[in-house]
């Protein structure tokens, strides 16, 4: 043999990771590099060697080839290979063979570069020096950064109130920093509608917010932002769907692998569910939240580290902990401390049997044993079945001692309110926060008012710090020497930018993706406080009535266009509904009530409601124009709401409600005449609706509890971008595809984006029906029309030049195309698009 | 100030900042940067697994005749003769038989064993170079490129997807890797799913003319004049904003923009093209080309059961496949020539497996079937490569450095008809289209703290016996 050094031992472990055995020849050991001749520090001449060169695979919690460095103990005691340290003897120490690279095949360290001749020298002069080890060096894992709880004191009030405000002011005296006087009353209204309820301010509301003169208006406006339960969760969803990976389509649906959880984590952030229960939920999940732990179930062969178990533990540690367990699903991670065994023990407790841990997709042979990321939080008893683990499990990440969970999210919505987070990348909780008193003091004020999150947001909305001038930090954005100013200039999310052109045009979404159910309280906001009726020309209509066409009409005296304009609609069995002789829409299923976004329709003064009500045959085939044939009589009715409201500016805010329904003040007819839906028509000979009954009589049986749910549930117009799926324009403005966790999406604009806001079919689709509807709307007076959109889109009215300009393309008389064009110029403003 | 004004003073430092964004490159050795070949990459992709015995590697010709054993059968074409002696087609393929001496030929390209055989895997496979699923959106190679050379003319967008359409079967599978994944937006696909729609990707919206158009920007510049934050101090966000409303609007009123509009193509050479919607996305793809785009992928379109994936009727509609992409394909090769751009502009022409009457998977990796076969070939429905095969395939390169006449690798005469010399796999066909462009194998973006590598792993190696 060449080195005559392999024994029979090696051939086992030949692997990647393999180990090694040697003896050493007396010729090899003549070859070894002479001992250092001075007395060996071991702090200052072995450590550093340790350091650089060992304790990636045999320090800090790794232990490859069965091999740790921890301490001197482990390090004498060596590997599966046996000892490595034999002092007094560095000629006969393993360790010597290996970093010499005796065996050309087996050379230690294995990754890095090769000891040089000296640092062999120093190593075999310290062992033969009998090893010497100061007590206080340990190799071993260290505690992990930002896990337990700690509350440093709030340092003593000066100016400052606000707790964060207190934590910054030594700070920016450490770094000289001057703040300047907090953003004006518009500008932080604007920041604070956007960020709490994702809606820019309707000028009303802040036209009286500003000119209110109390002190504490500002904490008011974000209590009482807070306090819309609705607008709050429908923002908030689509945070929360990026981080559960939450869709309403994509890949893995078809084969039942992965599951929404749509309404439990609309009810969740609804009801405003304390922090540690909704992880709970979702660690330990119900059916309905179940969705985020199964993971999808990808067809074919898959990679080890995409099992379903292993994108449960992989989410479960960049969501709730903060931390990557990526690199540690398939190898020791070289980026962190968590080891593949790590990564088992956490998968294995979703597994329904034990795991094998597989190593870069080869088999270890050895089974997971089972155990949380941070042992120290607690153990898992590997004999309890599954789900007793998952509900320990969900103690241990919840526990008031896992202050990782806390931070996590501080340092989350920290990034989305500042644009920069505490700590960054938010997904490495194991750096050091630039400033840690601050991190730690909200984590544990966050606990202490019971995981609120609306406590955690108000904390941060009110403080200073938050309402300071934007900064830009786009550059310094991963930077660790970045400094905090203030908040970053941020940009209106997809969402955000969509939700706001519905404000600006009326031209909504009409139906969500997925039915959410709203709160109790939020349904009885929608209950018709006027009694609805079933109405035809006919008083037996419930029983039989004649198939064919009746057209019922009623006028309604409006002094304004009110801030919602809902129609309800049910009819046995089809109907058509138009508006001042415009069409609104028509519907033909008498099981389901239809709803219309009124206001692009209404105008101050008379407005004429006229519906076209067909009873159909007893097939359901429309009747002709002849005269049905007898016994084709069947049952027949047209109920009708329409739910009209206007907030009340003035600090009662109460809301002025103009409801109206179905009754004997409707006038009807079976004879169709020319324009007899235009309001000019006289319906001179035509008879006074028969009212049939309440809105609950049989044949239809129309609960209130239906209607206020439907009313509630899908308000027409108004469905927040959130709740639909990704459109192009979305999918441009950087919605993602929600496969993978996304904990920040890029903001940063792009071309391809930019191309889709210049020509892209769904924006200009939506500007056309804005158009549309700001035309027809009362105020479509060149000057308003501009007044009104700068007020509603910027929050200010337009300068001179603005109003001038915007004049000349909006055209005098209106032009569609004027309006269209002058709407997207000022959607595609900085002003517009960036928070500041 | 106005937005011109503001563009120009814009530091060029603040600019490239913004150019490189994040992830940042973790650059492989200096010495390890190949002086790229080609300056534009064309992929032309076979969707749905293309037979090659029925194409680019006849087998033995055994006619259709009722009563026939399918195992009898290797190909369904007889074979014809190309340029190059030794280099052999199937009939159906005359117009790029005349080219071949301008070819490279591969024939034992081996797709991955993802299991059960599912075409949006293999084809994100083929795309990303990553089986799916990954831990992260892995990039498609098209994004790469444009990430890591951007575009060559900057008002052609780098990355160019013409034929698909997203809205059809398993169209979220193929969003999945039609993405730049975690580069970043900007370097993902301008699609265009119909090249005769091709004008409407840049030319105002719909019913607008160019005047209002250009009076729409003229408003908006006032308006952004006039706001005041517009007058506030530059920051990353409003650059960023700025510059990419600038960039659409250059691609929308720039010469570049005539690229797209096949309507001024002379009459004679648009009906040289012409044999559909892949015929005139060749021709799309020449003009483009011209017009400096950077990497340009043209699909057949992938629809379950259309197309290439031939789960029945494998022979006659391989008849109508073959007339859709023989003269195209040959033409864009011709007129490349003929400009003096072939020798910068590689041409891919791939599909993610290929197919076999027997075999499904490999010979010794046999996966679930999914076609039945009868035992004896009675009808000319089961006439036809039915199976998904995945131990050769071929791929069909043109310029950009590639040998002209030269075939690579060797598949077997007799069933299975599997790759026996110079196997390929995707990372080495990655490794060869990067160094053509002069991307080293083993270049990396950083993401969540770990290297990502343009071929699997880094360890992708380029098929130096490609380039001429």
């Amino acid at each position: 043999m060449r080195y005559g050094l392999l024994n029979v031992g090696l051939i086992v472990w030949a692997g990647c990771c393999g180990a090694a055995q040697a003896a050493i020849t007396p010729e090899q050991a003549a070859q070894l590099p002479p001992a250092a001749g001075h007395a060996v520090s071991f702090s200052r001449e072995i450590k550093p060697i340790f350091e650089a060169s060992c304790i990636n695979c045999h320090g800090r919690g790794k232990d490859k080839g069965g091999f740790r460095v921890d301490t001197r103990e482990t390090t004498l005691k060596g590997g599966d290979s046996g000892p490595a340290v034999l002092p007094g003897k560095s000629a006969e120490s393993l360790i010597i063979a290996l970093v010499q690279g005796v065996d050309p095949d087996n050379i230690m360290p294995r990754k890095g570069s090769r000891l040089t001749t000296e640092q062999v020298g120093l190593l075999r002069a310290w062992i033969d020096q009998g090893a010497p080890w100061d007590a206080q060096v340990t190799f071993g894992r260290v505690e992990p950064v930002n896990l337990k709880p700690r509350l440093p004191a709030i340092p003593p009030a000066t100016k400052a109130a606000n707790p964060i405000d207190r934590f910054l002011e030594p700070y920016f005296a450490a770094h000289n920093i001057k703040p300047p006087r907090t953003v004006n009353d518009r500008l932080f209204a604007r920041r604070a509608y956007l960020d709490v309820i994702g809606l820019l301010p309707p000028p009303e509301e802040l036209e009286t917010f500003v000119a209110d003169r109390s002190r504490d208006k500002r904490e008011r406006l974000v209590e009482r932002l807070l306090a819309d339960d609705r607008s709050y969760a429908e923002h908030w969803l689509s945070f929360w769907n990026d981080l559960l990976r939450n869709d309403y389509k994509g890949t893995g649906y078809i084969d039942g692998g992965r599951k929404q959880i749509t309404t439990w984590l609309y009810s969740a952030l609804l009801t405003n569910m304390p922090y540690d229960k909704f992880v709970a939920e979702l660690v330990n999940p119900t059916p309905d939240s179940e969705g985020f732990t199964k993971g999808i179930v990808w067809r074919g062969v898959v990679n080890a580290s995409q099992t379903p178990q292993m994108q449960t533990a992989q989410n479960i540690a960049q969501v709730f902990m903060g931390v990557n367990l990526k690199c540690a699903s398939c190898h020791d991670s070289f980026i962190n401390d968590l080891t593949l065994a790590d990564a088992y023990g956490l998968a294995g407790i979703y597994a329904d049997g034990p795991l094998e841990m597989v190593r870069c997709d080869k088999p270890t042979g050895k089974k997971a044993e089972l155990k949380f990321l941070y042992p120290e939080l607690g153990a898992i008893d590997p004999t309890a079945d599954k789900p007793t683990r998952l509900k320990r499990l969900a103690q241990i990440v919840t526990q008031r001692q896992d202050a990782r969970l806390t931070r996590t999210l501080v340092n989350r919505l920290w990034q989305r309110f500042m644009g920069r987070g505490l700590v960054e990348p938010v997904d490495d909780m194991e750096k050091m926060a630039w400033n840690p008193d601050l991190l730690d003091w909200l984590a544990e004020d966050f606990a202490a008012h019971s995981y609120n999150m609306k406590h955690l947001i108000r904390q941060i909305l009110t403080s200073r710090a938050y309402q300071l001038p934007a900064v830009n930090v786009g550059e310094q954005q991963q930077q660790q020497d970045f400094v905090f100013r203030g908040p970053a200039v941020r940009r209106l999310s997809a969402e955000q930018f969509r939700d706001a052109l519905t404000c600006l045009t009326g031209a909504g979404y009409s139906s969500p993706v997925t039915e959410v159910t709203p709160s109790e309280s939020e349904q009885k906001k929608f209950a018709p406080p006027v009694a609805l009726k079933w109405i035809w020309n006919d008083p037996h209509a419930a029983d039989k009535a004649k198939a064919g066409h009746v057209y019922f009409r009623k006028t309604v005296r409006l002094a304004k266009v009110p801030a919602d304009a809902t129609a309800a609609v049910l009819c046995d069995n089809s109907f058509t509904l138009f508006l001042n002789g415009r069409k609104v829409g028509s519907g033909s299923n008498f099981k389901e009530a239809s709803l219309f976004d009124l206001r692009p329709f209404l105008k101050p003064g008379d407005n004429l409601f006229a519906v076209d009500a067909v009873n159909h045959l007893p097939d359901n085939s429309l009747p002709g124009v002849a005269e049905p044939a007898p016994g084709t009589e069947n049952p027949a009715g047209l109920l009708f709401y329409a739910r009209l409201r206007s907030p009340d500016p003035g600090p009662a805010a109460k809301v002025a409600q103009e409801d109206f329904g179905s009754d004997s003040s409707w006038v009807c007819s079976s004879v169709k005449r020319d324009n007899w839906e235009n309001p000019g028509f006289a319906p001179t000979d035509w008879a006074a609706a028969v009212v049939l009954g309440n809105m609950g009589m049989v044949p239809w049986r129309v609960s209130e509890q239906y209607l206020t749910a439907k009313l509630a549930g899908a308000y027409p117009g108004s469905v927040r971008a959130a709740l639909v799926a990704a459109d192009p324009l979305m999918v441009a403005l950087a919605r993602p595809n929600r496969e993978q966790v996304v904990t920040t999406r890029p903001t940063a604009a792009t071309t391809l984006q930019a191309l889709e806001l210049t020509n892209g079919e769904t924006l200009d689709d939506l500007l056309k029906r804005g158009a549309q509807n700001l035309l027809t709307a009362p105020s479509a007076a060149p000057g308003d029309l501009i007044s009104t959109l700068y007020e509603k889109a910027l929050g200010r009215k337009p300068t001179g030049p603005e109003l001038q300009f915007a004049r000349e393309i909006v055209g005098q008389p209106v032009q569609p195309a004027g309006v269209e064009d002058f709407l997207w110029a000022v959607t595609m403003l900085p002003e517009f698009q960036l928070i500041y | 100030m106005t937005r011109r004004d503001f563009i120009k003073t814009a530091s060029t430092a603040t600019l490239s900042a913004l150019a490189a964004g994040f992830p940042r490159p973790l650059f492989a050795e200096p010495e390890e940067k190949p002086k790229p070949t080609a300056e534009t990459v064309i992929v032309l992709w076979m969707a749905g697994g293309m037979a090659s015995t029925d194409t680019f590697d006849p087998k033995r010709y055994t006619a259709f005749a009722p009563g026939l054993k399918p195992d009898q059968v290797l190909s369904t074409f007889p074979q014809i003769d190309t340029t190059v002696d030794h280099i052999k087609l199937t009939a159906g393929l005359e117009n790029i038989a005349r080219v071949m001496d301008r070819a490279t030929l591969i024939r034992s390209y081996t797709a991955g064993d993802l299991g059960f055989i599912l075409h949006s895997r293999h084809q994100y496979q083929w795309h990303t170079g990553y089986a799916p699923p990954q831990t992260v959106a892995a990039p498609h190679i098209g994004s790469v490129i444009a990430r890591t050379l951007g575009p060559r003319d900057p008002a052609m967008p780098a990355f160019i997807d013409i034929g698909q359409r997203f809205d059809l079967g398993e169209g979220e599978e193929l969003k999945a890797f039609h993405t730049s994944g975690f580069l970043g937006s900007e370097y993902g696909p301008f699609i265009i799913a119909n090249p005769e729609d091709a004008l409407k990707s840049v030319r105002p919206p719909a019913g607008m003319s160019p005047a209002r158009f250009e009076r729409r920007e003229t408003l908006y510049r006032k308006l952004l004049a006039q706001s005041p934050i517009g007058q506030l101090g530059s920051d990353y966000q409003k650059e960023s904003l700025l510059r990419s409303l600038d960039n659409a609007h250059r691609l929308l009123s720039s010469p570049a923009a005539k690229a797209f509009d096949l309507s001024l193509e002379p009459k004679g050479s648009y009906d040289k093209y012409n044999t559909g919607k892949f015929g005139l996305g060749c021709l799309l793809a020449r003009r483009l080309t011209e017009a400096g785009a950077r990497f340009i992928e043209l699909t057949t379109e992938y629809i379950p059961f259309e197309y290439w994936d031939t789960h029945e009727n494998g022979h006659t509609r391989m008849v109508d496949l073959k007339k859709s992409i023989d003269a195209p394909v040959a033409q864009l090769v011709l007129d490349l020539e003929a400009r003096g751009l072939l020798n910068r502009t590689l041409i891919v022409l791939a599909s993610e497996f290929s197919r076999d009457m027997m075999i499904e998977g490999k010979p010794d990796k046999t996966v679930k079937d999914q076609v039945v076969v009868p035992d004896v070939i009675n009808e000319l429905k089961h006439y036809g490569m039915h199976r998904h095969f995945t131990d050769a395939g071929s791929v069909l390169l043109f310029g950009g450095g590639m040998k002209r006449g030269y075939l690579h690798g060797k598949t077997a005469d007799e069933r299975p008809c599997k790759t026996v010399e110079k196997r390929v796999v995707i990372e080495d066909l990655h490794a060869s289209i990067y160094r053509a462009v002069g991307i080293p194998p083993k270049l990396s973006y950083e993401i969540e703290k770990r290297p990502f590598y343009v071929t699997r792993d880094g360890l992708g190696q380029p098929i130096l016996d490609l380039f001429g």
